[in-house]
């Protein structure tokens, strides 16, 4: 993938531009399934924190356009107006972010307030993406969030009165779900203006506390075969309404497609700042410490991608989104793809579509796609 | 004589150089000349001494049931000896393969030589020890007929077993004298005095005085020695005749090549002597004679009587056959020692590694094993469903599964076994007859007239309330009633003749679990019969899996058929498609079961960027999937192809 900037001036790999990820790791009380870095933390830590922050932002700033900037969580709508505007002016301060770029902010419909967004909106946040999650009070109460469905309507209803650009997460799978709830939920977030929606599968892992649950007998997370049944159902209800699905789990309408999601996606170069956030900079993947008392002094781990880790990377992404696997472009870092022993079968099967240069995964098979894109690993 | 003083010709030559040298350097005094001389003469005097006292040696081995003690009594021999110093004593020294110590059975036998002092006279005592294993039959009794005495070695609490009657019947055709020692007698379930009555019942053994001992505390150890020396008879041999002497066992060794572990029965052998091997019409030069202490030891020769080894520059093991008679290539002796037998496999399984790519690898790694074990048989064998490998010959199941575990552990290998099968012989309608081990060669069906199956003769030792279970399963697995004897009141002997097709597959596991191990087996060949066999194919997704073949009779076609669709059903993961799997002989679908599709194998998003934990997942996967095969286009994991093995353990 080349910016049309790279196009013309033939320029090398550092005129790219890059994407800015910054960690906000607090929330107001952590959800049952969440396996992720974040915890609760007082006013002063989140201050000590967001010092740390600044300076790791000032310390690894580099001369480069920033195109996207997403600050996610745990749930930066914990922030205070000021604690906010301190991170947002710190990145504006230490690096050159271009006038169209996209910047998200990420926030839970509970603490989403009019003050916050008249503050983002200052700051120059674009986009929303709202942790809904579930439009069913109970489901909500039982993986340990703090909203109820009114909030979130009412919230969305506010948000979208200063922001276009808003995106809805939906969690498939939960207990009690039916195909027809999830997708009268995804009907009201179409109604209350949400233009994306990400649908994830829930995830069970162990040291959470729906864990726990699930072993004492306490919830009951739908069955596999349930769960595919809703997803699919779901993404033919949002495809119906002319929604898109540019990636395994995100679907939008044409033009709100996430510029930060797909700078991931197309193995595009990033800066991420904060807990445990992730970089890709010349071809090195690297990630900031897991706890604090590390992330202080610094700590980084850096792995620079292999060949191999490269082609698995390029095969991955680009099957997991529209954008799909260039053959050549595989093939020039040594790995005919076609002669792997599942491509012919997987094409006859109509699990791979190939036009021209391209493979694409067909998205009936997403929901296998583990399976698939490993077995089509050099 | 000549010789001999050639030699002291030659070392007196050295002696005189040493003091010539020593006198120069002007170092040379009284006592390093007295040294030089008493060495010149000890050697003399050495060589006199074990140059023939025949009454001064005995040639013995140790009989036992498995884990009744032997390898723990050996060592204690071993150790009162001081034939290894304590603090270099690892337990269980004879059992020098890891996998030997951990299965707690000796697979190689090594013998060791014994040095004990009894009123007043030094004698050497040469311990052959032996597999105790029913796989191990023949070379079992090729170490016997290198001795003149057995000790039977029975566990106090356990009694006669099967094993402990085979060897001792073996024994008592090659006419040893056998001393039963009692041992664990230690232990608070110990019954010596019935354990003796069995022993004079089942074995027909004077065991009134036999020694009873604590091999693990060393109690009694001495009266082991006493009774070795005192009923084990000396060796007869003429050390003036001719060179005539038996290999019973072999070893491949990097820098000597193939070494013979021999008994000298007649003549003498040292390095330089050209020497025949009978039975193969090969000549060797011999490089190195030396005996074991239990590390080896050079000597000048071996002669009459002497337990030792040679080596001379023997390139392959094949060429050390055991129970072959080694005799002097130009004077050679007239009829070699009787009891040869050329082993052959009676297990066949395929053996493929799991990255096929490795094939190359797996070849050589059988072929260095095949170095030091002459009955590992193996030729290629290409499977539609594993692609390329081998077919493996075995003695047995243990063999087997010795050969399979060394070949992960000590090489390193990833394999997949298909199921053992036995060999058939296949008679056809044009009159000729083809063996087969691979259920996928057998020919088609109006090609056959018929197909015989190896069979068994089968010992069985139980407490007589488990009698009427074994039975039950006998029964169950073809076999017919011959006999049954109560050797006392708590075991009671059984008779069958079973098809051994029938015992490679779970016999011995169903029948410790009917008995909470107290049962114990022990089989001989019996010959083959024919019987009424069919072969049932697997087709995964209609494609047939070659792999998963077997041969079975046909009253137990049909279970099996349906077995085997259940059992692949639990351990083929989900594919992307359903996948039918059906049971069939010839074109007659006899079972079906069907793994439907998978539903979920996805992961969520990235969150915050981090490619490489969802990168590492997937890598993980495939990684995982090197241990599957596919089939057309179905992929079933290396387990599968076992699995057949277990099929009777489902239904208990």
């Amino acid at each position: 993938m080349k910016t049309s900037k790279t196009t013309l001036n033939k320029e090398n790999r550092c005129e790219q531009n890059i994407s800015i990820y910054v960690h906000i790791p607090f929330c107001e009380q952590k959800c049952n399934y969440c396996a992720f870095n974040s915890f609760c933390a007082s006013e002063k830590v989140k201050d000590e924190y967001l010092d740390l922050l600044c300076k790791e932002i000032q310390v690894r700033k580099i001369d480069r356009k920033v195109q996207t900037i997403y600050i996610g969580g745990g749930t930066p709508s914990t922030l205070s107006c000021a604690q906010i505007e301190k991170v947002g002016k710190c990145i504006f301060e230490n690096f050159e972010v271009m006038g169209n770029s996209e910047f998200t902010i990420e926030a839970n419909p509970n603490s989403i307030t009019e003050e916050l967004l008249k503050t983002w909106q200052g700051l120059g946040v674009n986009r929303l993406s709202v942790g809904v999650q579930s439009l069913d009070d109970e489901s909500l109460k039982k993986i340990g969030r703090l909203h109820t469905k009114m909030q979130a309507v009412e919230k969305l209803e506010l948000a979208s009165k200063f922001f276009d650009n808003i995106s809805a997460d939906l969690i498939v799978g939960l207990e009690g779900e039916t195909s027809e709830k999830l997708c009268n939920f995804a009907n009201q977030l179409l109604s209350c203006g949400v233009k994306h929606i990400s649908c994830y599968l829930l995830e069970i892992y162990q040291n959470t506390k729906l864990f726990e649950l699930i072993k004492k007998g306490k919830y009951h997370p739908l069955d596999d075969d349930k769960t595919i049944d809703n997803f699919n159902a779901l993404a033919d209800f949002l495809q119906e309404k002319g929604m898109w699905r540019y990636e395994i789990s995100n679907f939008v309408f044409p033009d709100f497609e996430s510029q930060h999601n797909l700078n991931y996606w197309k193995r595009g170069e990033y800066l991420g700042f904060g807990l445990s956030a992730h970089s890709f900079l010349d071809g090195i993947r690297s990630k900031n410490a897991e706890t604090l008392a590390e992330y202080k002094k610094g700590k980084r781990k850096y792995e620079k991608l292999t060949k191999k880790e490269t082609l698995e990377e390029i095969i991955m992404l680009g099957l997991r989104c529209y954008a799909g696997v260039e053959l050549d472009k595989v093939k020039r870092l040594g790995y005919d793809i076609t002669k792997n022993a599942f491509f012919e079968e997987y094409k006859k099967d109509g699990i791979l579509i190939q036009k021209d240069d391209k493979i694409f995964l067909n998205p009936k098979f997403y929901h296998l796609s583990n399976t698939i894109i490993s077995n089509l690993f050099a | 004589m000549i010789t001999n003083f050639d030699k002291i010709a030659k070392y007196c030559g050295k002696v005189v150089k040493k003091c010539w040298q020593n006198l120069k350097e002007n170092t040379f005094c009284l006592e390093t000349f007295a040294v030089l001389l008493y060495n010149l003469f000890r050697r003399k005097f050495d060589r006199r001494i074990c140059l023939k006292d025949l009454s001064l040696i005995r040639n013995f081995c140790i009989i036992a049931h498995i884990d009744h003690g032997k390898s723990t009594l050996a060592d204690r021999l071993i150790e009162m000896t001081g034939t290894v110093s304590k603090r270099d004593m690892q337990d269980q020294i004879l059992d020098s393969m890891d996998l030997e110590r951990e299965k707690g059975i000796t697979i190689k036998l090594a013998p060791t030589r014994l040095v004990y002092d009894f009123e007043g006279k030094e004698y050497i005592l040469n311990l052959i020890d032996t597999p105790g294993h029913v796989d191990f039959t023949y070379e079992v009794s090729r170490s016997l007929a290198a001795c003149e005495g057995a000790l039977l070695l029975v566990d106090a609490s356990q009694g006669v077993e099967a094993q402990t009657l085979a060897n001792a019947y073996l024994a008592i055709d090659n006419n040893l004298e056998i001393v039963p020692v009692i041992n664990k007698i230690d232990l608070p379930s110990a019954r010596v005095d019935e354990v003796k009555m069995e022993i004079e019942d089942a074995v027909g053994l004077d065991a009134e005085d036999c020694p009873c001992v604590s091999a693990k505390d060393g109690t009694n150890i001495d009266q082991v020695l006493k009774a070795i020396i005192t009923k084990i008879p000396a060796p007869v041999g003429d050390e003036t005749k001719l060179l005539k002497a038996l290999i019973f066992d072999s070893h491949y060794d990097n820098f000597k090549g193939a070494i013979c572990l021999v008994r000298v029965f007649d003549g003498t052998v040292k390095a330089g002597d050209k020497i025949l091997m009978m039975q193969t019409g090969k000549v060797f030069d011999v490089t190195e004679v030396g005996v074991f202490v239990p590390q080896t030891k050079i000597v000048d020769n071996l002669s009459a009587g002497d337990v030792g080894y040679i080596a001379a520059s023997i390139k392959t093991i094949a060429d050390v056959k055991v129970g072959d008679t080694v005799t002097s290539a130009e004077n050679p002796i007239e009829k070699p020692l009787a009891g040869y037998k050329e082993v052959q496999p009676v297990v066949y399984c395929g053996i493929f590694p799991v990255d096929g790519a490795k094939y190359n690898e797996l070849k050589d790694s059988l072929e260095k094993l095949k170095l030091n074990d002459a009955s590992l048989h193996f030729t290629p064998e290409v499977s539609g469903a594993l692609g390329y490998g081998f077919r493996c010959g075995f003695l047995g199941l243990l063999h087997l599964e010795i050969i399979t575990e060394r070949l992960e552990r000590e090489f390193n290998l990833d394999i997949i076994t298909t199921a053992p099968s036995v060999s058939y012989h296949v008679y056809k309608t044009d009159g000729s007859m083809v063996e087969v081990s691979n259920p996928s060669n057998l020919p088609t069906t109006v090609e056959i007239e018929r197909i015989e199956e190896p069979i068994v003769n089968v010992h069985i030792f139980t407490p007589p309330e488990y009698v009427g279970s074994i039975m039950e399963l006998c029964q169950d697995k073809r076999g017919i009633y011959t006999d049954m004897q109560y050797l006392d009141k708590k075991r009671v002997e059984l008779k069958y003749t079973l098809p051994l097709g029938e015992i490679i597959y779970d016999f011995f596991d169903s029948l410790k679990s009917r008995t909470k191990g107290y049962a114990s087996f022990d089989y001989e060949m019996a010959g083959f019969k024919p019987a009424d066999l069919v072969r049932v194919d697997l087709l995964l997704n209609g494609e047939k899996c070659d792999a998963l073949s077997l041969i079975v009779h046909k009253d137990k076609a049909y279970n099996r058929g349906r077995e085997l669709c259940e059992r692949l059903k639990k351990i083929i993961p989900r594919q992307l498609f359903e996948v039918p799997i059906q049971a069939c002989i010839g074109n007659k679908i006899i079972a079906r079961e069907t793994i439907s599709a998978m539903r979920k194998d996805v992961l969520a998003k990235c969150y915050g960027g981090d490619i490489t934990r969802k990168r590492k997942l997937l890598e993980k996967q495939k990684e995982g999937k090197k241990r599957m095969r596919k089939i057309g286009t179905v992929e079933i994991p290396s387990e599968a192809f076992m699995s057949i093995l277990k099929l009777d353990d489902e239904d208990k």
